[in-house]
């Protein structure tokens, strides 16, 4: 099997055919999938704002926004730069520290935790040995930022809302956990590279979502409720708490809130991508076709077809995904905190627990299909 | 390694006790979930059917020629299932007097019973932990299902205020504790198993070294916040007052065995290179419990508060035993430590009879019982005299064995002052018994002049005249016939290899006066 | 020193300046939510000193746990009762914190000095931080398998316990009877003692709020 492009490994050769010392070529190179891996989720940000738009407008049969730009794509920008220029308050009585520092918080994880997302064989920031554990570890620092902007705002909603998104998100991380335990256990690896990879082979049919059903459901839940989706938007319900935690932001501050929750949406869309829907691999393998077509697996340009492919399937995948968020948002009337509750405890932490027994289960009794 | 090899490795089959206990604990834990309100009923019963099977299967595993199992984690050798025997006795008995404690208190009795069986978990893996993470873990699991229990009857702000006081005390100690023993993983070399640690650190030549010094303070300030010894005792009085006293009666017995057992493991395995200095810290830690303990208790006025002070200055006696190092020194420790299972658990039975007939456990309500309740006079008289130690009765056999033992090791001064405080001790148990005895029907209290008919017949009743009844005989009788008792702490000291090494150096470098005296003593 | 040190050194010398800052700033402010929130600084500048000692799991699980569930509850705890209130000023209140000051100051001279004086016995073989896992799941089930086990006992009971505690209580009203022995639900059954007795220790002042009824 081909390794794939290794983009890494160019990029340094050509800086040392450059004449730049080893040490100093790698140092050059690793800033640039980070900021690569940036601009792409700020992008992704910009397209599902858009999407979003356009799809709620479809749900309820409008038009959505037309003038900016073709199709409206330009208005996600038009709406960054009034954040920008809008006027940063701070609220008197409030704990401006704490006020500042609050969305930051809540922001970085996000963007750390694409650190993990791969998008190809070599097409990945780094290969983190505990890859997806290390997600669910970041993703469980959110609340604190959420409670300390509740807290910092000196407002009773803020800090019910502050309460509620700690609260959920500590209650649907277990779940979440739980379901990922179950794709490791037939990897036997946490990072998301050797996840793919283990889905790779059969095209549609060996991706984690035939044997994960349950899980793949589980985890989905879990993951719009950790983004506050709409099902689940409890923590800034507008009709009880105003805004929740938002309430007293404006500017940039609230735009921080505003592209950490689309980043974190995509975020999990990718993951699902990830964990069951066989990442960047196309639902008929590219051996395959090549094989058909009768061209050599080593061809430089076929190397560069599957990487372009590779991306663009991760990307459908995940935008398929938000897709069907942006959906649910519009068809799926919000739950009640208790019922939020109860379903994460009473009825997804169950049955990802017996999830995970089935697949320990499975495993011992097919290890050929399930990872042995 | 392969499966079959690793299970061959674990040596399982030596902790099938607590196998036994376990399988109880979720018996009791799923059926009251299934059954619901009325499995109350046989919960107890159930628990105390399996406790006593793990002291049979303790029994059957009495002189193991394989003792070490899990890999070096666990070391099942004679004086761990003394132990263990110890804890689980104390549990069963215990539960005899709860049950009807919990009713009355309206709270749910199996939970409680569930917390009690981890918690004789926990105190079961402590005794025969030989392992650093084998012990911290079992040492928490003793030590949350204490505070847990503590706080029990949760509308009362005495059980809170006990529960808190305990949790923030018990999680300090714990976190010092942790930081003595995180010291000698790494003075050793990143060694876990207490025999590795004392040879690392023999081989590496740090036994005189300030580390391994430190490290032997902060573990003993963990054992001895266990073990309730002046001056780690400041929890007890108040946790003895606000505590639901079958809590008491566990902390102040099989918790306190499990401290002991500890004690004893800890120090001989891990630190044989500083037996002067750990020698030197517990004489202290005795003198202090001892003068403390049997002082304070003087001014006491409630029973419970009377008993914790006791039980401290209980253990600055068992501790002249650790002191001594001698094999007749932790013989006697394990032999006083049966009797005072015994009469202590009679002491806090008889404490909770009269606390659910009265409602109060004041001393000066005590006055005139004799002529009320005879049976419940007689328990709680013999079972303080025997605490005491006044001549038949067990608890003298005990002390003369400890006081004997320290004797013989040298420590004149520390028996010497044992026996002044055990004169003091014994005058403010007598004051009880004066109280209860003497005093003529017209000074009689309010508590005895209203006291209640005598009914057995009552739900849960007879459980705690088992109690009763057992605790009284083998108080009375433990100490005429202790033969039986002296040889199995003889003979599980003899058999336990991790203490004769260390037994034959602290004859060659601390006690050769001691070794002196012996030979005067034998021609 | 080539790039890959310096970036270690660098990054130990930030971590630790954070995690003693915040630290401190945890005991000194007088404002309970810093504390808190200066806390999770802590648990942080932590796991990433385990990541510069490739211990890469542990520092993911120590972000997990303590920042994202342990942290958070305590955040939790203080946000329900935070209940502003205003202490009158003690007398001498300056003599505690000097006294703990004192000891404090005390104790980390003497720790460093054992820090600094005993020889300690390093470890020279090289840890990779592909492999963590991997030796943390052997140790788990072989080694380690009884404290393991026996944690998910500690935890079972400690869920139990959490339960007890936390649940609310649907009492029945109590029906009031001449008997005297009936005693308060969920209560010890001994009387608390009286204030104004002869005893020599101090007694709580919580015993008032029950006597009440």
């Amino acid at each position: 099997m081909t390794t794939g492009i290794d983009l890494q490994g160019s990029f340094i050769k050509s800086l040392i055919d450059l004449g730049l010392p080893a040490g100093a070529a790698k140092a050059v190179w690793m800033p640039v999938p980070m900021v690569l891996m940036l601009i792409g989720a700020t992008v992704g940000v910009l397209v599902t704002i858009w999407q979003e738009r356009k799809i709620s407008a479809a749900a309820q049969q409008r038009i959505g926004p037309e003038f900016m730009g073709p199709f409206g794509l330009l208005s996600p920008v038009a709406d960054g730069i009034k954040f920008v220029f809008k006027e940063d308050i701070i609220p008197a009585k409030s704990d401006p520290w704490l006020f500042t520092l609050g969305p930051i918080i809540v922001v970085l994880p996000v963007f750390l935790s694409y650190l993990i997302v791969p998008f190809g064989e070599n097409l990945a920031v780094t290969n983190v040995a505990t890859g997806v554990f290390l997600w669910i570890a970041l993703s469980s620092v959110q609340p604190i930022g959420l409670l300390m902007s509740g807290y910092a705002s000196n407002n009773k909603y803020s800090l019910l809302g502050g309460l509620r998104a700690a609260a959920q998100s500590i209650s649907y991380e277990i779940p979440l956990a739980l379901a990922v335990l179950a794709v490791v256990m037939m990897s036997n690896s946490l990072s998301s590279i050797d996840i793919v990879e283990q889905q790779s082979g059969y095209g549609i049919f060996g991706w984690n979502v035939w044997r994960q059903p349950i899980g793949f459901l589980i985890f989905w839940i879990s993951a719009l409720a950790e983004c506050e989706r709409m099902p689940f938007d409890l923590p800034e319900a507008e009709e009880e708490l105003v805004a929740g935690y938002q309430t007293e932001y404006s500017g940039m501050k609230f735009a921080l809130y505003y592209v950490a929750s689309y980043v974190n949406l995509v975020l999990s869309a990718l993951l699902v991508t990830v964990l069951y829907l066989g990442g960047w691999e196309s639902p008929i393998p590219i051996e395959l076709l090549a094989g058909w077509l009768g061209i050599s697996e080593t061809s430089p340009w076929l190397e560069i077809a599957d990487a372009s492919l590779g991306i663009t399937m991760t990307v459908l995948k995940a935008y398929f995904l938000v897709f069907t968020a942006i959906l649910l948002r519009w068809t799926v009337p919000r739950v009640r905190i208790d019922q939020l509750l109860d379903l994460g405890w009473k009825f997804l932490l169950p049955v990802s627990l017996a999830n995970l027994l089935l697949t320990a289960a499975l495993k011992l009794a097919f290890p050929a299909a399930f990872g042995g | 390694m392969d499966f079959a090899n690793l299970v061959d490795q674990l040596n399982a089959g030596t902790i099938l006790p607590e196998g036994i206990v376990l399988t109880t604990l979720m018996v009791i834990v799923v059926g009251d979930l299934i059954v619901g309100r009325s499995a109350s009923r046989w919960i107890p019963y159930t628990a105390i059917a399996g406790l006593l099977a793990a002291v049979v299967a303790l029994y059957l595993q009495w002189n193991n020629p394989n003792p070490i199992s899990f890999l070096g984690a666990f070391n099942s050798d004679d004086l761990s299932i003394v132990f263990r025997g110890i804890i689980a006795l104390s549990t069963a008995v215990t539960i005899l007097m709860s049950i009807r404690y919990i009713e009355q208190s309206g709270t749910a009795l199996a939970e409680f019973i569930g917390i009690m069986l981890t918690a004789t978990l926990g105190g079961m893996f402590l005794s025969g932990a030989s392992e650093l993470v084998t012990i911290f873990i079992s040492l928490e699991t003793l030590s949350i299902s204490s505070y847990l229990m503590t706080g029990y009857t949760k509308r009362d702000p005495r059980s809170n205020e006990a529960a808190l006081k305990y949790l923030l005390i018990g999680a300090s100690s714990t976190g010092v504790f942790l930081y003595g023993v995180s010291l000698l993983y790494g003075l050793s070399g990143g060694e876990t198993q207490l025999s590795a640690i004392a040879s690392a650190i023999a081989d590496a030549n740090l036994s005189q070294s300030l580390g391994l010094v430190i490290s032997l303070v902060f573990v003993i300030a963990g054992v001895a916040f266990k073990i309730s010894a002046a001056p780690f005792h400041q929890w007890t009085p108040d946790v003895y007052e606000g505590s639901p006293t079958p809590v008491v009666a566990f902390l102040s017995v099989g918790s306190k065995a499990a401290g002991f057992a500890l004690a004893i493991r800890l120090m001989n395995s891990a630190f044989p290179l500083l037996i002067d200095e750990w020698q030197f810290v517990f004489t202290a830690l005795a003198v202090l419990s001892m003068v403390l303990g049997n002082v304070v208790a003087l001014a006491q006025t409630s029973m419970k508060r009377m008993l914790a002070y006791s039980s401290i200055g209980q253990a600055g006696f068992v501790m002249i035993g650790l002191i001594a190092g001698t094999e007749a020194g932790y013989a006697s420790m394990i032999f006083y430590l049966l009797v005072y299972l015994f009469m202590n658990l009679g002491a806090f039975t008889c404490l909770i009879l009269f606390t659910l007939r009265t409602g109060t456990d004041q001393i000066s309500e005590y006055s005139g019982l004799y002529q009320k309740d005879p049976l419940l006079t007689l328990c709680l008289s013999i079972c303080l005299l025997s605490l005491g130690g006044i001549p038949p009765l067990a608890g003298f056999f005990g002390k003369i064995y400890l006081f004997w033992a320290g004797w013989q090791a040298g420590q004149y001064g520390l028996v010497l002052l044992g026996l002044v405080t055990t004169v003091v001790s014994i005058y403010y148990y007598i004051r009880v018994v004066r109280m209860m005895v003497v005093k003529e029907p017209q000074e009689m209290s309010d508590a005895v002049k209203n006291y209640p008919e005598v009914q057995w017949n009552l739900p849960g009743m007879r459980p705690l005249q088992v109690g009763l009844v057992l605790t009284l005989v083998a108080t009375s009788l433990a100490g005429i016939l202790s033969n039986p008792l002296f040889t199995l702490a003889n003979s599980s000291i003899a058999r336990t290899t991790t203490l004769q090494p260390i037994v034959i150096s602290s004859h060659f470098s601390a006690t050769v006066p001691a070794e002196n005296s012996a030979l005067q003593t034998q021609q | 020193m080539n790039l890959a040190e310096g970036v270690q050194l660098v990054s130990f010398a930030i971590l630790a300046v954070m995690m003693i800052g915040s630290a401190l700033g945890v005991v000194l402010f007088s404002n309970i939510v810093y504390s808190a929130f200066l806390l999770a600084g802590v648990f942080v500048s932590i796991s990433g000193i385990y990541l510069l000692l490739n211990a890469d799991f542990v520092a993911t699980a120590q972000i997990l746990i303590y920042v994202g569930a342990v942290n958070v509850l305590i955040l939790f705890a203080i946000m329900l009762v935070n209940k502003r209130e205003d202490f009158k000023p003690l007398p001498n209140a300056w003599v505690r914190p000097t006294m703990t000051a004192i000891v404090s100051a005390g104790l980390f001279v003497l720790l460093s000095t054992m820090v600094l004086v005993t020889p300690w016995a390093y470890s020279t073989e090289s840890v990779s931080s592909d492999t963590t896992i991997v030796l943390i799941g052997q140790h788990f089930f072989s080694d380690f398998l009884l404290p393991f086990e026996l944690a998910s006992v500690l935890l079972l009971m400690a869920m139990v316990g959490a339960i007890i505690l936390a649940r609310r209580e649907f009492l029945p009203d109590q029906v009031i009877t001449p008997d005297k022995q009936q005693q308060p639900v969920l209560t010890l059954p001994e009387r608390p003692r009286e204030l104004v007795g002869i005893s020599s220790d101090k007694t709580s002042n919580l015993d008032d709020s029950r006597r009440s009824e």
